[in-house]
């Protein structure tokens, strides 16, 4: 069975798939089946370090995000996300390093609900409970901790290998000194990195 | 490495064997060898027969094989069919002159020099082996031209062979000649 966890970027050439691919080209091609498959893979780490050489991680955060402390109430962590337009935050230390991620899963799970639907019926059934509930928990009984960050001057593949870790939809952006910088969003990374579909050349 | 590691790596890399090319391939190879070689051996009977200069060396069938049936090929681009030609020859009449008395020396100095050289010249044409080895083992005919062997036919045959595979290589549409000139 397949790895899953294979980069889509690395596929296993077998002797047939060279072959196959010789066939296709007219003439007679001077070069083995173990040759090519090393010019493919220096040739692609060469193509994929050229082309995402500008990729930086700080370069396409997003900054001035407005973080949650440790000790903030949900609630009011709900409107801090809400007037930013985020679906997670990060939340950091007196020291302004970062801690943990608090995202809209925390919430659901933390208020025992298992999707945006039972969360409403459970706000029609016991709206005073709910409110009380998100008023009084503090944001480190809810947050995610700790949450995976990614350097801002991250490449390409640290941006990859960061987002492949944590699985969300944004990663918070550190220093040197692990103090929050940003929010790097995913969409954001994969419009930076042009991913499109496969164009077919003609040999 | 290990003596295990040493034989395995014998067994080879690749399951199965390269694709054998189309009919049209198969055609355009025979065609343009056929020019080529028939070329060298015409200038050679018209302009070279009667004096002590000979045109047609063996070294330029396996020329014709690359020139004309792997086009493709790093080794058969202009730069490697000439230049491989010209510094083996170089090497081989350097070796012969040099080497007079002790001909397996002599034999065996110009073919490895001459693969070093072209190696270090990015001139790697191994019909130019052949060349650098006629210049020694030769006819009284090769060693009395010496370092002329270097113009005709070393430099000429290759040019003629260049000619014909740029007209002939370039008419099917499926073929280009060369792929880099330098």
């Amino acid at each position: 069975m397949d790895d899953p966890n294979r980069p889509l970027t690395d596929p296993d050439l077998s002797d047939e798939d060279v072959l196959d691919a010789m066939r296709h080209i007219p003439g007679y091609l001077d070069i083995t089946v173990e040759d090519f498959r090393i010019l493919y893979r220096l040739a692609r780490n060469h193509a994929l370090t050229r082309t995402f050489a500008h990729v930086r991680a700080g370069q396409l955060m997003r900054s001035g995000i407005v973080p949650v402390r440790p000790g903030d109430r949900l609630d009011q962590a709900a409107r801090t996300m809400a007037n930013q337009c985020l679906k997670s935050i990060p939340v950091i230390d007196d020291q302004g390093c970062v801690m943990g991620m608090l995202t809209e899963s925390d919430y659901l799970r933390r208020l025992g609900a298992e999707g945006f639907l039972e969360l409403m019926l459970r706000l029609i059934l016991d709206p005073v409970g709910l409110r009380q509930c998100c008023h009084e928990m503090p944001v480190n009984t809810a947050m995610t901790a700790p949450a995976t960050t990614v350097p801002e001057v991250a490449d390409f593949s640290g941006i990859v290998a960061a987002f492949r870790r944590c699985h969300g939809r944004s990663l918070p952006v550190v220093d040197r000194g692990g103090q929050l910088k940003g929010l790097l969003m995913r969409k954001a990374f994969v419009a930076a990195c042009h991913l499109g579909p496969w164009e077919e050349t003609a040999p | 490495m290990s003596l295990r590691k040493y034989f395995r790596k014998m067994r080879g890399s690749t399951h199965g064997s390269p694709p054998r090319v189309s009919h049209s391939e198969i055609l355009w190879s025979w065609i343009g060898s056929f020019i080529g070689i028939s070329s060298v051996a015409w200038v050679s009977m018209g302009f070279f027969q009667g004096t002590d200069l000979t045109l047609m060396i063996g070294s330029y069938g396996a020329s014709a094989v690359l020139a004309y049936g792997a086009v493709r090929s790093p080794l058969a681009q202009p730069r490697n069919l000439v230049g491989g030609h010209i510094v083996s020859a170089l090497i081989g009449v350097a070796c012969y002159k040099l080497l007079p008395g002790v001909p397996w020396l002599a034999q065996a100095g110009a073919v490895s020099t001459a693969i070093a050289m072209m190696h270090a010249t990015r001139t790697l044409h191994p019909p130019g082996g052949a060349t650098a080895l006629i210049a020694v083992i030769g006819s009284e005919e090769i060693h009395r031209m010496g370092w002329l062997y270097v113009l005709v036919p070393a430099t000429l045959g290759p040019l003629i062979l260049l000619a014909v595979a740029l007209l002939v290589n370039n008419i099917p549409a499926t073929r280009r000649y060369p792929e880099i000139w330098f």
